[in-house]
Order: C-alpha cells, then structure tokens, then sequence
C-alpha cells in the first residue's frame, strides 16, 4: 500500500470509524479533565504557594521544598516505612487471591463454594473506618484478639501499641479484607482454562498437583503478571487512610509513611507546597518502579503493559 | 454599600412623587426629605439612628463547624430555633455552611485554595490560619476590622472599652481587630476541665480526694486492690487533654510553652520536672495503675470504663464527661459519684504552682468578615448584635419565655431546657435555642454555667479545679502572634519537634526507652531548633506586652 500523508490517513480513518471516534471522546475528556489538567497544580512543589496568591502568582522557590524533606529527621523513616509496608503487602498480599481461586476452582461443592466465596469477598464492602474501628478495639488489652491468646496462656498485651507487631496487624488485616475480591479475577482466568488440556494431562498420567503445575498455573500466568505490573506501580502509592486511623504515635515508628506524612502536613499544618513536593517525589519513584517492573516482564516472559 | 444608595434613591424618589401628588405646595420639603433619606448611606450610618431588626437585603453566608450536640438533632444550624430567632431578630438572612464533622481544618483548607470564600467563617483564626491572623489579612483572605468596628458596632466597641485586656488579646501586634470573638466572660467559665474520681470508693476504702502526686498513688493503688482493671484511664492521644494534664502541671512544667516566673516563654517538655512527670507515669503503668491502651483509647471506650467501673479516675470536662457519666451510670449503680480532685501538687496543703486555665480568648470559633463579602456592614451589624445587651442575653439564654424566664432580675432557663418535653439532654437543648452553653461570636454568660451544672460534684468544679487549687492562671501564654515569615519557621520546627516528643513521652512512659536516655531526648530536641522556636516566641510575647 503507498504510504499518504499523516492528515490524509487521520481523515480516512475518521470518515470510516466516526462511531468508534465518538465513543472514545467521554474517555478522553475524563482524562484530560481529572488526569491531565490537575497536574499542572502540581508546580506548587516549586512555589511557596498561598491560596490568596493563586498557583500562578505564588513565588518561585526552586528546590526549596524538596531540599526540607530530604534533610527531614523523619525522611529515611518514611521512606523506610512505606517501602517495607508495601513489599510486604505485595509479598504476602499478592499471592493470597491466587491461592485462594486456585483452592476454591478444586472445590467440587458448588454450594460450598459459593458460600465460601460470598464470605471471603464480603469484607472488601465494609468501610475502612468500621474495619479499623473492629480491629482496633479487638487489639485492646481486654479485646478479643487478647482474649484468645489469654485462653493459650499468653500474657495480655496491648497490641496496636507495640510498634513491631504494627505492620503485621496492618498486612493481615489487609489480606483478610481483600483476597476474596482479589480472588475473583483469578477465577474468571480459571473458567476460562480448556478442560481438554486437563483430560489429556490425566490420560499422561498426570495428578492433581503436576496438573496445577503444568496446565492451570501457565493458563492463567499472564493475568497473574499484567496484576503484578499494575499492583507494582502502585507499590509505592499507599493511601493514608489506614495509616491515620490504624497507627498512633505509639507506633510511628514502624507506620508513619509518605502519605500519612504528607495528609498531616498538607491538610493539617496547610503546608501545601511542601506536601505537593512530597507527592511529587512519591510520584516518581511510583513511574520508575513501574517502568522497571514492565522491562523486566517484557525481558522474562514476553507478557507486558506496553 | 452601593445596595444602599440605590434604595435610599428610589426611597427619596417616591417620597418626592407622594408629596407631590399630595399637594402642590410640598415642594419645598423635598429637599429635607431626600437630605435624610440619603444621609445613613453616605455617613456609613449614624449609630444613633440605627435599630434592629435591618432591612431586607442579600442572604449572607456563613460557614461554621456545627457542634455535636446540635448535628445530634439538626442537619444545619438554620433550621435551630435558635438561627431563627437570630434571623429574626437582627433582620439578616442567613444560609449556614457547614465542614462534615471532624473535618473543619481539611474544609477550610479547600475552601482557601478554591477561593471562593462565604461571607464569614467560624474558625480559629489566631492558630489554625498558616502564618496568623495577619498574614490572613495580608493575604487577601479575611479584612481587617478597625474601620468596620468604628462604623457599625457599637456593641463591640463599648465591650471592648470595658475590657482592655480582652482589647489586647483580640488585636494583632500591628494593631487589627480581625474577627468577632468568643469570650470567655468569666474566670468559672476558664477552669471546665479537670480530674476527678469516684467519691462512693474513696468512702468505702476510707480515703480523702487525693491533693498530692503521692496521695494519688496510695489511691489508685488501693483502687487497683480493690479490684479495679485500670485505675486511671486516659486518653493519650486527644490533645486537648494532654494540653491540660494535671499529672505533667503537677512538676511545675508544662508540655509545651509555658510563660516562666521570669515572664519569658520556656519550653516544658525538655525541662527536669518532665522527666520526673515521666518516672512517675512509667511506674504508675508499670504497677498498673494507669489504662494500659493510653495510646489507642478514644471518648466513647473511656466513658464505658468510668461508668461500667473499670476505671475509677479520669479527666475531662465537668459538663460533657462528668456530668454525662454519672446520669449514665446512676441509673445502673445508684451509689456512682464522682468527685473533682483539685490540681495536684508537689506538697500537701501548698497551692500548686502550675495548672490548667483556659484563657478567656483562645481564638477558637471566632468569626471573621472575609474579602469575598459584598455588605460588609451588614455582616457586621449582624455579628455586632451579640455583644449589645439584647443580644448577650439571646446568645446565652435564648428567647424569654419560650427557654428562659426571668425571677428576681436573673434569667432562669425554662423545663423546655432543663426537662425538656422531648427527653433531649440538657446539653442538646441548650444548643437549639443558644450558642452560649459551646462557643461562637459572643460573651459567654456565668449564669449559664450554674444551671447547666445540676450535680453538685460539677458545681464544686470551677473552683476545685481553678484558683481554688492553683496558681496556673500566671503561667499561660497569652495569645501572642508570631509574624508570617516567623510562624512559617516556627511551625516547622514545631511539627516535628511535637511529633517527636509525642513519641518519646508514650516510650518513656511504656518503658520501650529506658529514662536513662533521656538527655539524648533532650539533646535531639535541642538539635531540631527548640532554641530558635523559643526565640520567635518570646520576640512574640514583647511584641504582645508592648501592644
């Protein structure tokens, strides 16, 4: 085909696809509106911003702010911090909905099944404070969690006080409250699994486990890595909520992370600027990590984002 | 202002039409009456001849945090008989904005950057506005209030002639007026928060109220031995109570800035008598006498323990806890009281030196006139209503014969407050018809506090708690305003500074740090700024003295 010029090809293409043009311009728009154009506020990293002044009329500071956060005391903790919180998220919280769909796709008991199901994924539609709320007061030194280890002979101990025991609590109560919604994905990718290729492993003698092995887990291996990207690029992204209601200054120590950090500061103290910096930092790392993460997916299994 | 003019035209206009057409010879009155039509828009109105309620003009905008014991009945401030009355009264329309609840500083923040401001806010500008009231008025955000007070509020004015002292707090360093305070207008009304204890097991243990550090210790052992889970329960995480904990006054220091018998600010949480304050709550929580969940509790799991007795001592307000608990806990346990235990101090029968006093203004919910405002006057006139005679008694005491009466020349509040027909607790009613019973632009009134408090332990409050008990009143920092560029400053080394203090004092105290680092504490806190943020707030204390 002889190549024409780029307008030429546009026009073509629109007269031919206008419907499809059209669908994808609400699209477009959300992205521009609530993607693209807030990011311009994000100049007031370099601004010593008043809301009086506006972002356009606000001082240029230059660094400034940034130069604040890395020389901070509480810079290398927070860095600290929100890089382990989220790798133990992902290390033990990724795993989990794959474990539990590929459980679950064993079970024969449709009933069971399903019940089983319902239970896991319910607690992902309670809201975060009720789940903090129950989580906090079963950590008492007279709530639950303290009862149960009393009856194991175990000495009472205020648990959401102690800052070691602090990123489990958050972990796990993490996992509990996601991995049946996680797991659904999982399933859907399973159903999908052509039973033929599982009646010719069974005829090549293979059992339950080399058949989970060789045919369920490469069948449904590229959802698991397009989930790992996206859940990559998030890794760094923690939001604050959880942070602010599960964690005291009791437990700062081991909980405070960039963005609870940046929610006391910039909403409360109303340093705006020096929190947008922040965020900005945060950003960054967030893109490098998923460009990296993509590379590497690219490089090892020909499965990538783009 | 432009408003007016227009209405004075078209008043004098048809004035001129009517006494035309009345009679051929009124012409000569027509410039008598278009004269004094004119003239209380020209001069920015003579005071004397103005009088509520005003005349119809534009709805202003208000916004407010509405406070629990209103939003516990209505979803917004205008639909309590008390906005209505208000309305009613000054001839204002209001509409009422309000922040969702525990979200005032986040709101008000948005609010900023959208900058589209309602006509007043509610706030505590002297604090909580980044760089201080007058970088707020430098700012753009709020106007200054001199020429305002001159022109439209007499009320005010004559209020803040009477107290010159209250005239100090209100200012800036450079002389603006820039909200509609909240006064505290007594000394009772300054000392509501404080500790107490149930009285029925001091009788039974054959205890007294506890005066010392070591008195206390003998009794919230005895209550540990008597079976008690925790003692002493204690929010340590609720700011408002450490601000005012008696257990660091009673070491002569403070947790924060505290005016010195030198009349300059220190810093408490460095100082020896902290340290000390710390020894004693680390072993207070070692045997067991202090809640061991201190860091984690919140109101509703202290107010279960101290009325389902697993507690027996806690602080608070004499209203809202003290008041709150013992109608909650008699109906269950008939012999329940509680008691309020004087300040603590270092010596038995010796007044302590240091303890807590609110001043009579702090900053909080006070109202400022923002720049967005297009009548100016007649939000003042408004807002200046509270503080003339009619108006105090509105704010505090709501409308006679409807929640008060008066008997014997003192305003008494009617059953419709006090037994109220819906089963309201007082404190609900009290906030649908005032705003004197929590805060807002007025003077509060004495005579509220002696009917809001029923039980006798509560009455005995304002002086057990207050002068009766301390010397606190002389080691309060007045309201002192850093400049902008000083508040930036300090607000930087302050946040971590308190965060790191905040830390340490709960590892201190759980024993996680051993007391013996205790100077590196110190050491680190020095190395954060502590001496230059001292610095900003004595140049501030001069700057406030000098004023």
């Amino acid at each position: 085909m002889e190549k024409r010029s780029l307008a030429y090809r546009i026009q073509k293409d629109w007269s031919r696809n206008k419907a499809l043009y059209l669908l994808v311009i609400p699209v477009l728009i959300f992205y521009i509106v609530f993607h693209y154009k807030p990011m311009y506020g994000a100049i007031i990293a370099f601004k010593d911003y008043t809301p009086a002044l506006g972002v356009a009329k606000s001082p240029w500071v230059g660094l400034d702010n940034f130069t604040r956060f890395f020389n901070s005391i509480y810079f290398g903790r927070l860095i600290r911090n929100t890089v382990l919180l989220s790798l133990y998220n992902l290390i033990f919280g990724f795993p989990a909905p794959i474990i539990l769909a590929l459980l679950l796709n064993e079970v024969k008991n449709k009933k069971f099944k399903s019940l089983t199901q319902t239970i896991t994924y319910l607690p992902h539609f309670i809201s975060l404070i009720v789940v903090v709320g129950m989580i906090t007061d079963f950590s008492l030194s007279t709530g639950l969690f303290n009862d149960i280890a009393a009856l194991f002979g175990m000495e009472r101990a205020p648990l959401l006080q102690d800052p070691k025991l602090y990123r489990s609590i958050y972990v796990i109560s993490s996992i509990w409250q996601e991995v049946g919604w996680g797991a659904i994905i999982y399933l859907s990718a399973l159903a999908g699994v052509d039973s033929q290729l599982y009646e010719a492993a069974q005829i090549d003698g293979a059992g339950k486990w080399k058949q989970l092995i060789h045919v369920t887990l490469p069948a449904i291996a590229p959802t698991i890595i397009v989930m790992l990207i996206l859940k990559t690029g998030s890794l760094m992204n923690m939001g604050y909520e959880k942070t602010i209601l599960l964690s005291n200054p009791a437990t700062y120590e081991t909980a405070d992370i960039i963005s609870s950090y940046v929610y006391r500061i910039g909403l409360l103290e109303q340093d705006w600027s020096y929190s947008t910096a922040i965020g900005l930092f945060n950003s960054v790392i967030n893109m490098a990590l998923l460009i990296f993460t993509n590379k590497m997916s690219k490089k090892y299994s020909e499965t990538s984002l783009w | 202002m432009k408003k007016n003019k227009v209405m004075s035209l078209i008043l004098a206009a048809s004035m001129t039409a009517a006494s035309l057409a009345g009679c051929g010879g009124g012409a000569a009155e027509e410039p008598a009456a278009t004269q004094a039509a004119a003239k209380p828009a020209e001069g920015g109105a003579a005071p004397a001849e103005f009088s509520y309620p005003m005349a119809a003009g534009d709805k202003l905008t208000y916004w407010a945090e509405l406070t629990t014991t209103v939003s516990a009945n209505f979803s917004n401030l205008g639909e309590t008989p008390f906005a209505k009355g208000w309305m009613e009264n000054t001839g204002a329309d209001i509409e009422f904005l309000h922040p969702p609840i525990g979200q005032l500083r986040e709101q008000f923040s948005l609010i900023l950057a959208d900058g589209n401001l309602p006509d007043m806010m509610e706030f505590n500008w002297m604090k909580d506005y980044p760089g201080g009231p007058e970088k707020a008025i430098k700012d753009g955000v709020i106007i200054p209030l001199n020429d305002v007070f001159d022109q439209y509020c007499p009320n005010i004015k004559k209020y803040l002639a009477e107290h010159p002292d209250i005239d100090k707090m209100i200012k800036t360093d450079e002389g603006h007026y820039y909200v509609f305070p909240f006064i505290r207008g007594d000394e009772d009304l300054c000392n509501t928060i404080g500790l107490m204890l149930r009285e029925d097991w001091l009788k039974e243990l054959n205890l007294e109220v506890p005066e010392t550090i070591d008195e206390w210790h003998t009794v919230l052992t005895a209550f540990k031995e008597k079976g008690v889970d925790c003692p002493l329960t204690f929010e340590y995480t609720n700011n408002q109570y450490l601000d005012a904990n008696p257990f660091v006054f009673a070491f002569d220091t403070f947790r924060s800035f505290y005016l010195g018998s030198d009349g300059k600010a220190h810093f408490g949480a460095t100082e020896e008598g902290y340290k000390n304050y710390l020894e004693t709550f680390h072993q207070w929580y070692e045997e067991g006498l202090i809640d061991p969940d201190i860091a984690t509790l919140k109101n509703d799991q202290v107010s279960a323990k101290m009325t389902n007795g697993n507690a027996g001592a806690a602080m608070g307000q004499a209203g809202s806890r003290m008041g709150t608990w013992t109608s909650a806990a008699v109906q269950t346990n008939p012999d329940f009281v509680l008691k309020a235990a004087p300040q603590p101090s270092n010596e038995k029968g010796k007044k302590a030196e240091f303890g807590y006093v609110e001043l009579p203004y702090s900053g909080r919910a006070s109202v400022a006139i923002t720049t967005s405002c297009k009548d100016v006057e007649r939000a003042a006139r408004l807002l200046d209503w509270a503080y003339g005679e009619e108006g105090h008694m509105y704010f505090n005491f709501g409308t006679e014969g409807v929640s008060y009466e008066m008997k014997d020349g003192e305003p008494v509040y009617t059953d419709e407050i006090l037994k109220n027909p819906k089963g309201l607790p007082v404190s609900q009613a009290m906030s649908s018809y005032i705003r004197g019973n929590y805060n807002g632009p007025l003077v509060q009134d004495v005579r509220y506090l002696d009917q809001y408090y029923t039980i006798d332990s509560q009455k005995e409050t304002p002086l057990v708690w207050g002068s009766g008990s301390s010397n606190g009143a002389a080691h309060m920092l007045p309201p002192v305003t850093p400049t902008a560029d000083e508040s930036k400053e300090f607000s930087t080394i302050m946040n971590e500074i308190n965060t790191y203090r905040d830390e340490m004092t709960l590892k201190f105290i759980f024993g996680t740090e051993d007391l013996a680092n205790f100077d590196q504490y110190v050491a680190n806190i020095e190395k954060m700024g502590i001496a230059r943020a001292t610095e900003i707030q004595n140049a501030a204390l001069e700057r406030y003295n000098a004023r």
